[in-house]
């Protein structure tokens, strides 16, 4: 092994679950009792996305890569770092169908036809040290903004960017600010909208867990292009690491004055409070969200006015998502035009997946706009395990559309995802393979949606519930002839007429399984047969 | 405030410029569908049922300011479709037949039933609830029938100027208005029972009312 190098020891929420604390500091006193503690320096990370071969070590800088590290293999790995030792190949990761050992980060298909740009940080620096942060270029943007870059120029550099926003709907955020930079008033305000309530997603936790300060540092040249002094982190009670680490990250930054009154000396004054949202799912949405911090129910309010014209208490308000926010260093480091090199003509820059369901690799991965399903699907995520074959990927979450084998090579963006019937959403995207019944799934995504509609208004309400009943009972052999045409019409209404976007995605699993997979639910209904055997009381 | 012309329907209509189509129509006793509009409360746009067709857009009559030389229609092809299936829906839900409902007479279920003339097979496509929710009998002046309740939020932003009694709970299907336990707050003015929209808010017989 090298002369100095750094163990760096996953402390995601993953890898914490599978004992990754006890391996950290295990891990410290082998180097101790080693005495090699000149040489290794054994830090922390935030998650590398792999949390499936979790706990992860990785010895830089050769990007050596261990998985499934328990306490057991601790005093192995130390005394690999010893000069001149080999590495532990035992604990190299394995090429699933060959099973060749893959040494390096690097050389897994996992990681290797990714592109961490958003994700740059997380795995590799200790997100609890603002030192490793500034270390990395960190905070090196807020000041060439504050020292050198008009509001107008910021607004501008994203805006030619493409940036579109990461938490749903793909609006340019450029655009977006720029309402905000216009709208009259004194006190404005940006919020992080890190309360991601789409069950099993965990993007937005792992930015805000691995690399808090660039959340932060987006936050601020956010603040600064639309003249807001306060800003708030809505992350959810659930998420105690994020909470953990932002609230270090906020009292580092304050330490070296990045927070606070006349920042670097440019008399630009901004403060952010974290505020723990332990609402529904609905609370992510803007309104809802502004609404529960403001201290009412978390419900949506009618847009026009949009927040970025009259949000928070009236006030202009930017509302971004946290991966936008920690776009936004990004863009100003490399400029927007290096940024908008990469993806496609409408949706710029990168992506970022949770990648999980039916394929071999499970994790968090970060890909260019314009990367086709089969890569991501069959390169990163390994293909479908078991043998099995690929039935259908559903995108964006629980509102998210279902696609088939015929949608594979089509490129991932904004617009041709929703040109599909689905979305980006979020980046949940969950592989279902052949034994998945599509009628079932439109169920259970149903089902979860029209539990979380707050109520409010009409179409949403009850028509999500008629279409849970509808497919409730198809699946239980009581379906009607006229059921497909009924949850076409419903599913119209109710995506045309809802007040928010809750409402007007929640149909898209229907008709996205109808669009795709329509003899299935003839099979249901007609014959009072599930093709899959999953809905197992028709058959009789 | 200056004024507007449009025409609803083909007729020429005058209108303040602030003012909402749906307020508009109604001046000029045009009807649209609407559960959620009360001339006194701002819009809440949550019933989503008052949609019309301006300069060929749908739009939320309640939430859309008029504009000279705005054409807005009413009734077309399209927009019954649409508001036909979540009136239907609504009607599925409504456990309730209107005979003998308090309610019915001045009920805005009932004109919105009989403007489009519903078709009850059409309703019975869809999926009945399977029970009938228990009533709130808990306020000493009036009763609450979330079986009738159209969840227009009329009765709740009501309160809220007066005196913060009704709230909304729940999520889904399960949403209902309830007291949380602040009857000793509600003040027995009955507001909230005179602009019920339908006979879900209604009097205790046995006391007499403030009116
Ligand atoms: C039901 C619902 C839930 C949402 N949840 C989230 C969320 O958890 N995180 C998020 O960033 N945006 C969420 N959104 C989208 C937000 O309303 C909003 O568009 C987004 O925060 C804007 O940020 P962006 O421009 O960076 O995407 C949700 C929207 C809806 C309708
Ligand atoms: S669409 Fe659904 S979640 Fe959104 S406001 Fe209406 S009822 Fe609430
Ligand atoms: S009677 Fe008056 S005070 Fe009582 S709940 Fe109704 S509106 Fe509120
Ligand atoms: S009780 Fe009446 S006024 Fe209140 S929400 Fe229900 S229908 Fe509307
Ligand atoms: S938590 Fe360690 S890889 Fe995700
Ligand atoms: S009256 Fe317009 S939405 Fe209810």
């Amino acid at each position: 092994m090298s002369a100095k190098c750094n163990a760096l020891v996953c402390l995601g929420t993953g890898c914490q679950s599978g004992g990754a604390e006890e391996v950290l500091s295990s891990l410290k006193e082998e180097i101790d009792r080693l005495s090699l503690g000149e040489t290794v320096q054994v830090k922390q990370t935030g998650c590398h996305g792999f949390c499936q071969r979790g706990p992860l070590v990785v010895i830089e800088p050769e990007g050596i890569f261990y998985s499934k590290v328990s306490l057991d293999d601790v005093s192995e790995i130390a005394k690999s770092l010893l000069p001149g030792e080999p590495p532990v190949d035992r604990l190299f990761y394995r090429e699933p169908a060959t099973d060749t050992p893959l040494p390096h980060y690097m050389e897994i298909p996992f990681y290797s036809k990714q592109q961490r740009t958003i994700l740059r940080n997380c795995g590799h620096i200790d997100p609890e040290e603002i030192e490793e942060y500034l270390a990395a270029g960190g905070y090196q943007t807020i000041k060439k903004v504050l020292l050198g870059m008009s509001r107008e120029e910021v607004i501008d550099e994203i805006k030619r960017s493409g940036l579109r926003g990461l938490g749903g709907a793909g609006f340019p955020t450029g655009r977006k600010w720029e309402v905000c930079y216009k709208a009259q008033g004194p006190k404005k305000y940006v919020i992080c909208n890190g309360d991601e309530g789409d069950p099993g997603a965990f993007q937005d936790r792992s930015v805000m867990e691995g690399t808090p300060h660039s959340v932060l540092e987006g936050m601020m040249i956010a603040a600064y292009a639309i003249g807001a002094q306060q800003g708030y982190i809505y992350v959810r009670a659930e998420y105690p690491l994020a909470v953990k680490r932002l609230r270090i990250a906020i009292s580092q930054a304050k330490q070296k004055g990045f927070l606070g009154k006349d920042i670097l000396g440019s008399g630009f004054d901004f403060k952010i409070a974290l505020f723990q949202g332990a609402g529904a799912f609905v609370c992510g949405e803007e309104t809802a969200l502004i609404a529960s911090v403001e201290g009412f129910r978390g419900m949506p309010r009618l847009r026009p006015p949009f927040p970025a014209e009259s949000g928070m208490e009236g006030k202009p308000t930017i509302i971004d998502n946290v991966k936008t926010l920690a776009s936004i260093p990004v863009i100003i480091d490399q400029g927007a035009e290096s940024f908008a090199r990469v993806g496609t003509e409408k949706s710029k820059g990168t992506v970022v997946f949770a990648l999980t369901g039916k394929v071999e690799n499970n994790g968090l991965i970060e890909v260019p706009m314009g990367m086709t399903l089969r890569e991501i699907i069959f390169d990163i995520g390994g293909g479908i395990p078991d043998g099995k074959t690929f039935k259908a990927v559903q995108t964006g979450g629980p509102s998210g559309g279902c696609l088939p084998e015929s949608a594979l090579d089509m490129p991932v963006d904004f617009d041709s995802l929703k040109a599909a019937g689905s979305m980006m959403g979020s980046g949940g995207l969950v592989v279902m393979d052949e034994d998945t019944c599509m009628v079932d799934l439109a169920r259970y995504f149903l089902d979860f949606t029209q539990r979380e509609s707050c109520g409010q208004c009409t179409p949403c309400r009850l028509g999500t519930k008629q279409l849970f009943d509808i497919l409730n009972d198809i699946t239980k052999g009581q379906g009607r002839p006229e059921d497909i045409d009924l949850l076409l019409e419903i599913s119209e209404a109710v995506s045309t007429h809802s007040l928010c976007a809750l409402g007007k995605t929640a149909p898209n699993p229907v008709i996205t399984t109808i669009r795709y997979f329509r003899d299935e639910y003839e099979a249901h209904i007609n014959e009072k047969r599930c093709p899959t055997g999953v809905c197992g009381m028709l058959e009789t | 405030m200056s004024k507007v012309t449009l025409t609803i329907d083909g007729l020429d209509v005058e209108a303040e410029k602030e003012t909402t189509i749906l307020r508009a129509a109604l001046d000029n006793d045009i009807y649209i569908p609407h559960l959620c509009y009360h001339p006194e409360l701002s819009p809440s746009g949550i019933c989503r049922l008052c949609m019309v067709n301006a300069d060929g857009e749908v739009v939320m009559s309640c939430q859309t300011p008029v504009d000279q030389g705005m054409v807005v229609k009413t009734k077309d092809p399209e927009i019954d479709r649409l508001r036909r299936t979540s009136i239907e829906i609504l009607v599925a839900n409504h456990h309730a037949s209107c005979r003998g409902c308090p309610g019915s007479g001045p009920c805005a279920l009932q004109k919105i039933m009989a403007y489009i003339r519903i078709d009850r097979k059409r309703v019975r496509r869809l999926r009945l609830p399977e029970e009938d929710l228990p009533k709130d009998q808990s306020n000493p002046y009036f009763d609450y029938d979330p079986n009738h309740c159209v969840l227009c939020n009329i009765c709740v932003q009501t309160c809220e100027k007066i005196q913060g009694a009704l709230h909304v709970i729940g999520r889904g299907i399960r949403t209902q208005i309830a007291f949380y336990g602040n009857n000793a707050d509600c003040q027995s003015c009955m507001e909230c029972v005179a602009r019920c929209p339908v006979g879900a808010l209604t009097a205790k017989e046995s006391r007499s009312t403030h009116g």
